[in-house]
């Protein structure tokens, strides 16, 4: 704590994104700088520090806790990954050396690194990643292992060519694969704990993954203590570093008070705290703790609007809704200057977004003139009626989000200056997962809160094509956006695909389909100065792989 | 407490505490308390002029002041409009709870006294059953059942009192009944039902009522704990345990537990302050 | 004699067990009021990209569609054969998971209930013997003031003052001494206010009694007349109380579990209802009442040993009129 605002170790750490978010050259230009040979002695290994964090999940099963939100900090220690996603959506190889696909994206033949093993000692191997993809897709519904929602579902088979190479077929052209590989259900895991029952697999213990740590012990609903594994050499190079990780455990630890996680951190009891409350983080910033809040490639934080419900059938009425939220004002109030205005639906980082700022303007004159041409009239007590019906919006606030019941009061008080009739639901998990979905009778607005790691796919979610989630209640009845939603699905290079989807972004905003809030931070971390050198994947997850900690 | 209430419950005198005119000056306070408690569920109104829905965002988190008593909010709502908007729904939230515990317990306990034999045995393993499960994990179970809401919260404190009413209420049926009037009813011919009415549930309800007083304070705890642990109403509800909840988010800026914890505090004191007094004065 | 207390005891132990089954039957009435489950929870996570139809198919694979009796009547007939079965939230076996937590929760109970017992005595004392310049009055005011606070208003408190302010403990580490002491002493205060309340009141109606004018007039000690004359009988019925109090003890530990982030009983709990993980739940409502439905056997076994004048079999008929017989005995007391 003696070195609690040293501005060196602070730009180390910016050094360290930044270098993780370069392009190749960087990368291999800043290997040789940050990775000398490991040598027992080295001064930047050991240490141990304490990961305070909310929850600890539910089942420890790999392939339904893989994506959780707490869970998937551990897994990204215990395992590894056969691409690497970095910040910037940008793919590189990790178990994965290089691979190829043939031209319209059907077979896709994957190299991978040898002398890998995982930490039961099975070899990660070809058929080791054949088990891998084969209980990604299909999971063992029966014994109550699920299988990984979003991994393609136009997987066929895959097999193994020899110990290093394996070949995987799919139904349909799948473009999105190579990046789903990096996404954070994708974990490899151990041949033998594959087999294993659910209630074996459910023990984290006696599961084995091939990452830089290990678990060295856990308590349910308490803690997870992971220790570094000696023989780990195969670490991601856009990281920066392969060889085994400087820290020698790393725990985290469940609190679930946020101000008590902080304040544990203030007081040097821990080193970091997840999810601090957002109006925290100026005064810390100020005492000098590291303030990080990555932003996750996925959908902006904001609502899938249901186009059957009246009146949100009515565009001018969805687009006085898009106008008629100072978004700016729910970043100053609810957030602080870290938190960026929504550019589009999706985050600005991810790869294919465009701006299109100029349509989530906050106009309340542009608001008022469309809703009374659509026809509503604001009566003597200010809320809007039309055929003496109020203008309703209820909202449902995302369990998962921490802030989204404070900026639904925010919107609810934004709303109501323009005549609107705002009614907030909270539920909780278990109750918002039944009676909120999209497109649901009593559901007008559904809140998003999602990641994922290829813009490619998201044109199929919004629409019902495909087995997709038809977020805006259209079915097949919009005409542009199917065409756009085929066009983007056939685009055989990148190059095809943006202007497409710079398109699709256009229209969906300007039809008031999706209501962007703003850019979405679902991961925050305060850290203490002492600790530096972590990483945040595309994801938004924290990785200790390289970090070091100062006395 | 509602334990103790039974224990220390008086009774046989039979001179009414509206002859003690002598109040020694605290309880005059609580009373003072309680009406002032009473007139901001009535008329919030009166007591402020600040909105407790909508806030001023760029005065969020200001410290207590003479423009804002109790400081504001995080996102820069007065906090004394707050805790007299959500005075209301604290108050009959527990009026809620009191109503089922007594009613339910009541009649349980009444039908189960007075009339014995298979009724009596079934329904004291009902009570027993409740009276098994904590009391507090009882109204979790119960309000997860039905729902997080405010007044599903009173529904579940009800519920988990209603057993010590029953038991309370039913050995007072029985020992009324015993009692040498109700037995000369009897001889006379009277219709059970009338005896009943007329005097067990009298006699018997002497006992309960200020067991009921306590309860009610009791009750203001149990739904401010079940909306501490996050089983309240939503947003912009502002139920004095679902502020002490949202303020517990907000450490360093401490007004926003202590000032609704201390509203609570002085509520809760006051009643079991009045409560006692009506006792000794009984 | 001995017979008859042998039935009185055969009947007793069969009623417990009903009470148990009972209790394991209304949670799961209860709990599956609503649609919902642990699994169906996990595939509705939005990050997941379930659809609706994949989650049927999924849910149908497990069995989970079953009419409910039918689930019911498995449950039940596991539950007679001692198999609690698996979590359905973290698919491991439920006696795993309460053996993992129980001590955690037994060593803040007992010390809670060590708390309040020796915070009752000392306001018991205190209003009965110190001086009334003193602060006797104000001692008086304690059990009121205590039943008064929320308990995770006094955790809140003591966490920031001498976790943070002083630094006495670290919040991270919670069943450290320090820790722990400050979580009993939340958890005590609205115990203590209990089991005070009715040591002061039977406190007064003893020392009315003969015996203690005599022992008084022989000129014992204050302190020496507080502990051999009065309070080994006027303890009698604060053993009841103490029975009772488990109860207490346990759903206090649900809030002081939550604020001190102890994992115990109660965060077990909190985690359970939340995603509606019914067979935890069954299981610690299960636990819950034989450990309330053995304290009150121990109680009744004890009740006799400290005071001579309760007949054996004469109070003891059934248990809850035992407990309303011995409430109704106290307030005679202390009303006479």
């Amino acid at each position: 704590m003696t070195e609690r605002s040293s501005p060196l170790s602070l730009s180390r750490r910016r050094l360290l994104v930044t270098t993780a978010a370069a392009g190749a050259a960087a990368i291999f230009a800043s290997t040789t700088s940050f990775t000398p040979a490991l040598s027992a002695d080295d001064p930047r290994k050991g240490g141990d520090i304490t990961f305070l964090i909310d929850s600890l999940g539910d089942t420890w099963i790999p392939n339904n806790s893989a994506i959780s939100s707490f869970q998937g900090h551990i897994w990204g220690h215990v395992t590894d990954k056969l691409v690497y996603v970095d910040a910037d959506g940008k793919v590189s190889p990790w178990l994965a050396e290089r691979w190829e696909q043939n031209d319209d994206a059907t077979q896709f033949t994957l190299h991978l690194k040898s002398g890998v093993t995982f930490s039961d000692g099975t070899p990660l191997d070809a058929s080791a990643v054949v088990a891998n993809l084969d209980i990604w897709y299909a999971g063992r519904k029966s014994e109550g292992i699920n299988p990984i929602g979003l991994f393609p579902k136009t997987y066929d088979h895959a097999e193994t060519v020899d110990a290093a190479t394996v070949k995987v077929f799919f139904k349909k052209p799948t473009l999105g694969f190579i990046p789903t590989l990096g996404y954070h259900g994708s974990i490899l895991i151990s041949p033998k704990t594959i087999a294993a029952p659910a209630a074996q697999q459910a023990d984290l213990s006696k599961t084995s993954g091939s990452g830089p740590y290990v678990v060295d012990s856990w308590k349910e609903g308490d803690f997870v203590t992971l220790t570094r594994r000696e023989d780990y050499n195969w670490g991601p190079a856009a990281v920066g570093h392969t060889g085994p990780a400087f820290l020698d455990t790393i725990t985290y630890k469940l609190v679930s008070e946020p101000s008590l996680r902080v304040a544990s951190v203030q007081s040097g009891q821990a080193d970091i705290a997840y999810n601090a409350s957002p109006q925290e983080l100026q005064s810390l910033k100020e005492e000098g703790f590291t303030i990080a809040t990555p932003r996750y490639l996925g959908f902006v934080n904001g609502w899938a609007i249901n186009t059957k419900l009246a009146p949100y059938d009515d565009v001018k009425v969805r687009q006085a809704l898009q106008a008629s939220i100072n978004r700016q004002e729910i970043i100053d109030t609810v957030y602080t200057s870290d938190w960026k205005l929504a550019t589009s639906f999706i985050q600005s980082n991810v790869p294919g977004a465009t701006d299109h700022g100029d349509l989530l303007t906050y106009d309340p004159a542009k608001a008022e003139r469309l809703l009374d041409e659509a026809g509503w009239v604001k009566g003597a007590d200010g809320i809007r009626t039309k055929d003496g019906k109020p203008l309703s919006l209820t909202l449902h606030s995302n369990p998962y989000l921490a802030t989204s019941r404070s900026i639904d009061e925010l919107i609810a008080q934004q709303l109501g200056k323009l005549g609107w009739k705002i009614d907030i639901r909270a539920y909780d998990v278990v109750t918002y997962g039944q009676k909120v979905t999209y497109g649901g009778p009593a559901v007008p607005a559904y809140e998003v809160t999602r990641s994922f790691i290829d813009a490619g796919t998201v044109a199929s979610i919004l629409t019902n094509a495909n087995n997709g989630e038809n977020w805006f209640a259209l079915g097949e009845s919009d005409a542009k956006l199917n065409e756009l939603r085929d066009r983007i699905a056939g685009a055989g290079s990148v190059e095809i695909r943006n202007p497409l989807l710079d398109e699709l972004q256009k229209y969906v905003l300007e039809q008031g389909y999706f209501i962007p809030r703003t850019q979405i931070v679902q991961r925050i971390y305060v850290q203490s100065p002492r600790l530096t050198g972590e990483t945040y994947n595309g994801v938004a997850y924290a990785s200790y792989y390289t970090a070091t900690i100062s006395d | 407490m509602s334990l103790v209430s039974s224990y220390s419950v008086s009774r046989g005198t039979t001179a009414g505490w509206l002859t003690a005119i002598r109040m020694p000056p605290i309880v005059a306070i609580s009373f003072a308390v309680v009406v002032l408690v009473i007139a901001w569920s009535v008329a919030p109104g009166l007591f402020t002029s600040y909105d407790p829905v909508n806030g001023v965002p760029a005065q969020k988190l200001l410290g207590p002041s003479a423009a804002h008593w109790f400081g504001t909010d995080h996102l820069g709502r007065d906090l004394y409009a707050r805790v007299v908007y959500g005075t209301a729904s604290s108050v009959s939230s527990a009026l809620i709870a009191v109503v089922i515990g007594v009613v339910a317990g009541g009649v349980i306990g009444l039908l189960a006294g007075f009339l014995g034999g298979w009724v009596d045995t079934v329904l004291a393993r009902l009570v027993d059953v409740l009276l098994a499960i904590p009391k507090f994990l009882l109204a979790v179970i119960v309000v997860t059942a039905i729902g997080f809401a405010t007044t599903n919260a009173a529904i579940a404190t009800g519920v988990s009192a209603v057993a010590v009413f029953a038991r309370v209420m039913r050995s007072e049926v029985i020992k009324t009944r015993q009692a040498t009037f109700v037995e000369a009813a009897f001889l006379l011919g009277g219709s059970r039902w009338h005896i009943l009415w007329r005097h067990v549930l009298p006699n018997a309800s002497r006992s309960v009522l200020p067991l009921a007083v306590l309860q009610f304070g009791d009750s203001i705890l149990v739904i401010a704990s079940l909306a501490f642990l996050g089983y309240g109403d939503p947003p912009p509800a502002s139920d004095w345990g679902l502020l002490i909840s949202i303020g517990k988010d907000y450490l360093k800026w401490p007004w926003l537990v202590y000032a609704p914890a201390f509203v609570t505090i002085a509520t809760v004191l006051s009643v079991n302050r009045i409560s006692r007094w009506l006792r000794k004065t009984d | 004699m001995r017979n008859a207390y042998l039935t009185y005891a055969a009947k007793r132990l069969v009623q417990a067990v009903v009470v148990i089954l009972l209790a394991y039957v209304f949670t799961f009435v209860v709990v599956s009021i609503l649609p919902g489950d642990p699994i169906t929870n996990v595939l509705r996570n939005p990050q997941n990209g379930f659809t609706e139809t994949e989650i049927e198919e999924i849910i149908a694979a497990q069995g989970l569609d079953k009419p409910v009796l039918v689930q019911l009547s498995t449950s039940l007939s596991n539950f007679l054969t001692g198999d609690l079965g698996l979590s359905m939230r973290t698919n491991r076996p439920v006696t795993t998971l309460i053996a993992e937590v129980l001590p955690s929760t037994l060593v803040l109970a007992s010390a809670g209930l060590a708390v309040a017992l020796v915070l009752a005595l000392v306001i018991a004392y205190g209003t009965r013997f110190l001086p009334k310049r003193f602060g006797q009055g104000l001692l008086r005011d304690f059990p009121s003031l205590f039943l008064s606070v929320p308990n995770f208003v006094i955790g809140l408190v003591l966490i920031h003052a001498f976790g943070f302010q002083l630094g006495l403990f670290r919040v991270i580490q919670p069943d450290s001494f320090w820790a722990t002491f400050f979580a009993a002493i939340a958890l005590g205060i609205p115990i203590s206010a209990q089991i005070a309340e009715v040591l002061i009141a039977n406190l007064d109606h003893e020392s009315e009694q003969e015996y203690a004018a005599v022992a008084r007039s022989r000129g014992i000690g204050q302190m020496r007349l507080f502990a051999k004359h009065l309070l080994k009988p006027s303890s009698l019925p604060v053993v009841t109380v103490i029975a009772l109090t488990i109860g207490e003890l346990l759903g206090g530990s649900l809030i002081t579990e939550t604020v001190f982030g102890r994992n115990g009983i109660g965060s077990l709990v909190q985690r359970s209802v939340t995603t509606q993980d019914l067979p935890v739940l069954q299981a610690v409502v299960s636990l819950a009442a034989v450990v309330f439905v053995l304290v009150n056997l121990i109680a009744d076994l004890v009740y006799p040993l400290l005071d001579p004048r309760v007949k054996l079999l004469g109070a003891p008929e059934r248990r809850p009129a035992a407990a309303d017989e011995s409430s109704v005995n106290v307030s005679k007391v202390v009303t006479s």
